[in-house]
């Protein structure tokens, strides 16, 4: 268990600026989880906390020491890749134990290590077989075992479910999150995958174009998010974007909006910011599900015509045809069956929508 | 993909034309080096041998100095080819991962070295090698082999570092292993069907190099199989039996070295360690 600080850090390839200045400070035992689109600079900032990409500014300090120069194996981490990196040649046993053996562990101290980590990855009878007699989900907790029996400070993870298919992916998701628990190690995990993300993370980093855009508690991005690209990218399906106008303000902390494409519909919309002043156009942002067949006290009724509806079984999407830019989606767990070209009424929580200023910050 | 079963046919012809091309002096070799001397210079060449004796081996092991040459072109290509690889295997690990100035150009003219023709440098290197006094001795060819060998082997080499996943490396980093370590227990292992192409390469330039071994080496005593071979020819009279017994007993030694390699060369080494 240990503590990491990124500070000010930054990465350049050539001319290109990949990290853009990164302060981040993860506590002992936290699972923090690096996500955003490809090209963010997720996987780039993970490998410089490994040591395996150099660091062109700031520092990288672990317990309070600095690393930012120190050699990969001597900074206590140990990585999972996602491609799982096994020594092909190597049996089960022999990838795992390679670590401990550089570290010059004694060769029946390192069997004893390495028993004791197959064991909580349920992999002792894979010990004696080479990654290509493994399946997949196999050789990805080979990969996680490897990291193990190195009793790192700080684990690293590099979308390591991404190669697995979904179901394999939704168990290992929560064979991660029991292994931190049981654990209890710092843990740094990047994925693209915002589902991983919210499931797995004590806290969240979103990143874009290499910087961090929020930082926090999965529920906190999701409920209370900074701005409009974090909103749109923690939930699924994604919120709603509405282009609106905002008509009045009402108090310190409320403003009164009309919604083009909900046939100039007129919403009292709170404000995060009481001293954000809203003129003009914003954008309206409401998630599918506050926008159902259920009236929650104070919603607003529309009518909503289907353009497409998508089942899951246990509850629909439906899709309303776009007016302005994006379609709309809400939720449907109601009875019946809407189809599509019916129009339903569908209520929204004025109190769960939010607004945004069009270059993105919220309001 | 679908083929034609017409441009089956011809893939097929095609296939068995070489064979027969590169098969055929071969089986000229070993069934001659058993036929009767009638047989072999019968005007009427026989395809199957219809006499069969063992007098040409028995004569050349017993008779000329052949046992000897034999015994000098493996020492020289074995020490050529173990060489080479000491040298090429380090050498194209640092041209694939050292970054240096100038790293590609180097990586590109190194291979400038087979535009001289061998006979074009002889007789500097003759005049070099005299002044060290190593003229007649196999050190000198073994040197000659494996500069003549590194430059395609490291070529060579680097390509197969190439197909190994860099993750793979980077894990061996990250789990604390040094440069040496990485190239010694992973990457070798991953790249052997490379070191196996690399060290046959070797090993048959070196075994049927003559030009140099011709002139290089004055002595009998000394003399590799392609030289000691040549003085069986002689002046007024080619003894056809005893010759191509030796040509025979020539292909042996490259033979036993690809059924001992063979085993390296199979695909897939690194299938299991990424996805």
């Amino acid at each position: 268990m240990a503590e990491l600080q990124l500070r000010n850090v930054r990465k350049s390839f050539g001319s290109v600026e990949v990290v853009r200045g990164v302060d981040l400070s993860v506590a002992s035992g936290e699972l923090v989880v690096f996500v955003g689109p490809s090209g963010c600079g997720k996987s780039t900032l993970l490998r410089m906390i490994a040591g395996l990409e150099r660091v062109t500014e700031g520092g990288i300090f672990i317990d309070g020491a600095e690393v930012t120069r120190t050699d990969p194996a001597r900074r206590g981490i140990a990585m999972v890749f996602q491609s799982y990196a096994l020594y092909p040649h190597m049996t089960v046993e022999e990838n795992m134990g390679f670590g401990l053996e550089m570290a010059g562990m004694p060769k029946e101290q390192r069997r004893e290590a390495v028993r004791k980590a197959a064991e909580v990855l349920h992999i002792e009878q894979y010990l004696a077989r080479k990654p290509k007699e493994l399946s997949g989900g196999q050789r990805q907790r080979v990969a996680i075992g490897r990291a193990i029996v190195r009793n790192p400070k700080i684990f690293l993870f590099d979308e390591p479910l991404s190669n697995l298919d979904a179901e394999l992916r939704v168990r290992m998701r929560l064979e991660i999150a029991k292994l931190h628990a049981r654990l209890g190690a710092t843990m740094i995990y990047v994925t693209h995958d915002q589902v991983e993300a919210m499931t797995l993370a004590s806290r969240i980093v979103v990143l874009r174009s290499g910087l961090v855009e929020q930082a926090g508690p999965p529920m906190d991005l999701y409920e209370n998010p900074d701005n409009r690209f974090v909103a749109g990218f923690i939930g699924s399906p994604r919120m709603n974007f509405l282009p609106a106008r905002v008509m009045a303000r009402e108090g310190q902390a409320d403003a009164v909006v009309s919604v083009p494409s909900l046939e100039n519909l007129m919403l009292k919309v709170p404000l995060r910011n009481p001293s954000a002043t809203p003129s003009g156009e914003v954008i309206l942002g409401i998630r599918p599900e506050h926008l159902s067949p259920e009236a929650a006290p104070g919603a607003v009724p529309v009518r909503f015509r289907i353009e497409a509806v998508e089942q899951f079984g246990n509850v629909s999407l439906l899709h309303a045809p776009a007016v302005a830019g994006d379609g709309i989606v809400a939720e449907w767990r109601g009875a019946g069956r809407p189809a599509k070209g019916d129009v339903v009424p569908l209520f929204i929580d004025p109190l769960r929508a939010m607004l945004f200023d069009p270059a993105g910050p919220r309001l | 993909m679908n083929r034609s079963a017409r441009s089956t046919i011809l893939l097929l012809a095609a296939g068995i034309a070489l064979l027969i091309l590169v098969a055929l002096p071969f089986w000229w070799v070993v069934t001659g080096s058993v036929k009767a001397p009638q047989e072999i210079i019968s005007r009427a060449p026989t395809f199957f041998p219809h006499s069969f004796t063992l007098d040409h081996y028995l004569r050349l092991l017993a008779r000329s100095a052949y046992a000897t040459y034999v015994g000098n072109s493996l020492i020289v290509a074995g020490a050529s080819t173990l060489l080479t690889l000491l040298l090429a295997v380090p050498a194209a690990y640092a041209f694939f991962r050292l970054e240096f100035a100038g790293r590609e150009t180097l990586y590109r003219i190194i291979l400038l070295a087979y535009a001289f023709p061998s006979i074009v440098v002889l007789i500097p290197l003759f005049g070099m090698f005299a002044k060290l006094g190593v003229i007649d001795t196999l050190p000198a060819l073994i040197v000659i082999n494996v500069a003549f060998a590194l430059p395609f082997s490291i070529w060579m080499l680097r390509s197969f570092f190439a197909e190994v996943p860099k993750d793979i490396e980077e894990a061996a980093i990250m789990d604390g292993a040094g440069p040496v370590t990485v190239l010694r227990r992973i990457m070798m292992p991953l790249i052997a069907p490379g070191i196996a192409s690399v060290g046959v390469f070797a090993f048959i330039t070196s075994w049927t190099e003559y030009v140099f071994a011709s002139v290089l080496i004055i002595s009998d005593a000394k003399r590799t199989v392609p030289v000691g071979f040549s003085g069986m020819i002689g002046q007024y009279q080619i003894d056809w039996g005893l010759l191509l017994a030796g040509a025979g007993l020539a292909i042996l030694p490259v033979v036993i070295l690809f059924a001992f390699v063979g085993r390296w060369f199979v695909s897939g080494l690194t299938e299991g360690a990424v996805k």
